[in-house]
């Protein structure tokens, strides 16, 4: 994966090659202990072959002239099998600019060689993925590599993307915003991070994306990129808003308030109540009474089985709407355990006008515009 | 002594980070009368660009004209910030805006709160109305220190 | 003649209309020339229209309710007018419920309710308690 130098062994020769510092990391790849190979030639770890061709020497003669040597070879450990290395050699030269000795580093490449094979064979069966976008990103958030889930989702071929920076999907106002940096560094501190958003294809349209980001750490913890699996919400987006449509519709239609007379308007109340449908309720209202300029309104709740304080609270908010607006309140309907409830609850209707059945309220309505004859609650209409 | 009243409906005043988009922000900083006007206008304009109804609308213009006012009157001469943008999560667009005052602040939190408190005149008046108005309500305010309220609007 | 806020005489009384923002001066300006437009005119009614209003906090709230009371004390009684739905639910909301202002839907019916409230003779000096 990455070329870490850290990661290897970091040894010291002195001028002739011998050993003359060792390191833990050193022990495990060669199985050598410091007490073993200080002091001895270097040319121990090279294959008997490679000694019979001089090649330590040449290797030490070729990195004192380059000033460094990167080379890969076989190493022989203390049990006799092999390992297949990279290896660099640096030399270490004094002020005069004699050689002081070599700086030797290593890393055993047969682990990577399998990482790499394991890799290529996820890779593989990620490519196959379809349905979803499968790609992994560097640490910087380059594109490192590209699915068919990827293509299909974007419309780019993985020429186009490999090496470019992922924010190439996202919109501007959400590269502006910063929204990349945020999500990558949520995914390297919560482990991972899942976000929705809108993602820009290869056509420049639009889609609802469900994404998914991953750090990816070598054996040493260290972050080596992200693993960002997408998909496309659209559809589901589309559905959940005609859904959405679909309730306030129903609502609509829930809520009829009926015009009875000139300036008399009834609005039967059916079914409960929750928050956001008295709060629809008491909307629709009063924009009815504005449109209908509607100067007594008749609350008929004799489809509401129960009447808690929450109801209660809604219906009094109303009815004090419709009174700053200038319209009068008749609440009908009123059934033998409603009007218990309500005394029980200790709820106070202050002053709420209040009629058992329609038709009383409506009388009623109509003897307080002058309709009809009789005497009317008050002289006046404001309660 | 720090007393927070946190009131949602729906989740913080921002949203879950990572998938709230921020939009550019209008800023008044709050001296005098003038700048109520300022403070309402921008409210309104952002309701408008996120697609909040007249009476959203309204309710937001509203209960930012009480927080406004408020810093206007008990902070240290007057002095604050009010802050609003657009902001959207998920498939919701709202109004999201920021009153930051550096007077007396507000010693006992849930006393101020509370329904039905009346306090004369001074510090808290329209803090229960302004919460119940908007969607989402967050406050902040330790005695000396200050205030701070963040509201929230959405348009569903 | 009304430089702060427009004031039409219709017969036996004012229609006041308040419009944009109110500050402290504006209100001030209000207050005076209301109170002495009732007493220079013995108007019976005034009816207070807000339509205009950029916005009704409880502020404004309380600005009209001792508008109101100034006027009641002049011995005149006052209807407000204007105020939509989303206002109506906004001051709901807020709790500055204007309980003891009458309201009416529109000029015409608030002229009516002025005119039904001398007829039956009341003239009622009302308390506020405009710290509300």
């Amino acid at each position: 994966m990455i070329d870490s130098v850290t990661e290897g062994m970091l040894i010291r020769l002195d001028a002739t090659g011998v050993v003359a510092s060792w390191h833990a990391g050193a022990e495990r790849l060669t199985q050598y202990s410091a007490e073993d190979i200080i002091g001895r030639d270097i040319s121990i770890l090279y294959p008997p072959e490679e000694v019979a061709s001089d090649r330590p020497a040449r290797d030490l003669a070729a990195a004192a002239q380059a000033g460094r040597l990167d080379a890969e070879g076989w190493w022989v450990r203390k049990d006799g099998s092999q390992v297949w290395c990279t290896y660099i050699v640096t030399t270490m030269r004094g002020r005069s600019g004699a050689v002081h000795g070599y700086v030797l580093s290593a890393r055993d490449l047969t682990e990577r060689r399998e990482e790499e094979l394991a890799l290529r064979r996820i890779e593989q069966m990620v490519d196959g993925i379809a349905d979803y976008e499968v790609i992994r990103l560097d640490s910087q958030g380059l594109i490192r590599s590209w699915n068919l889930g990827a293509r299909r989702l974007t419309g780019y071929e993985a020429a186009e993307v490999i090496g470019q920076h992922v924010s190439m999907f996202y919109t501007d106002e959400d590269t502006r915003a910063g929204q990349v940096e945020s999500e990558l560094t949520a995914a390297v501190r919560e482990g991972r991070v899942e976000v929705e958003g809108w993602r820009i294809r290869r056509d420049g349209s639009r889609f609802w994306a469900s994404i998914s980001v991953a750090p990816i750490r070598d054996d040493s913890g260290e972050l080596t990129g992200f693993v960002k699996v997408a998909k496309d919400l659209t559809e589901r987006r589309q559905q959940e808003e005609l859904v959405q449509r679909q309730r306030d519709e129903i609502l609509e239609l829930s809520t009829p308030v009926i015009q009875v007379w000139e300036r008399v308007i009834v609005l039967p109340l059916i079914g409960t109540l929750d928050s956001v449908r008295a709060a629809r309720l008491t909307e629709s209202l009063l924009e009815r009474i504005a449109a209908d300029l509607a100067e007594i309104v008749i609350l008929d709740v004799s489809g509401v089985p129960a009447i808690d304080s929450g109801v209660a609270r809604h219906l009094l908010k109303t009815v004090e709407a419709a009174r700053l607006m200038g319209t009068v309140s008749i609440l009908s309907g009123v059934r033998p355990e409603i009007a218990q409830s309500i005394v029980h609850l200790g709820i106070d209707l202050e002053g709420l006008r209040s009629r058992a059945s329609l038709k009383d309220a409506l009388q009623l309505a109509l003897r307080m515009l002058g309709v009809v004859g009789g005497d009317s609650d008050t002289g006046g209409r404001d309660a | 002594m720090t007393a927070t009243v946190e009131a949602s409906y729906g989740g913080t005043p921002s949203g879950p980070p990572g998938s709230a988009v921020l939009a550019p922000v209008a800023a008044v900083t709050i001296d005098g009368e003038a700048d109520l006007l300022r403070v309402r206008s921008a409210l309104r304009t952002e309701a408008q660009a996120a697609g909040l109804g007249l009476t959203a609308t309204t309710k937001l213009v509203t209960a930012g004209s009480e927080l406004a006012r408020n810093i206007l009157r008990y902070a240290d001469r007057g002095h604050g910030v009010v802050t609003v943008q657009q902001v959207t999560a998920g498939h919701r667009s709202g109004v999201r805006a920021q009153f930051t005052d550096y007077g007396p602040g507000i010693a006992d939190l849930d006393e101020v709160m509370r329904d039905g408190f009346s306090s004369c005149g001074s510090l808290g008046i329209g803090l229960p109305g302004s919460r119940r108005l908007v969607d989402e309500f967050m406050i902040e305010s330790a005695a000396g220190r200050g205030t701070t309220v963040i509201i929230a609007q959405w348009d569903r | 003649m009304h430089e702060a806020v427009p004031i039409l005489r219709v017969g036996p009384d004012l229609l006041v209309t308040l419009q944009g923002d109110l500050d402290d001066l504006t209100v001030e300006a209000i207050e005076r020339e209301v109170t002495a437009e009732v007493t220079r005119t013995h108007a019976h009614g005034v009816l207070i229209d807000v339509s205009g209003l950029a916005v009704v906090d409880s502020f404004v709230a309380r600005v009209l309710a001792r508008i109101v009371g100034m006027v009641r004390l002049l011995g005149a009684d006052s209807t407000l007018v204007g105020i939509g739905p989303a206002v109506a639910i906004t001051l709901t909301e807020l709790g500055a419920s204007l309980d003891h202002v009458p309201t009416a839907l529109t000029a015409e019916q608030g002229m009516a309710m002025l005119r039904h409230l001398r007829s039956a003779g009341t003239r009622t000096l009302m308390r506020h308690d405009s710290n509300r």
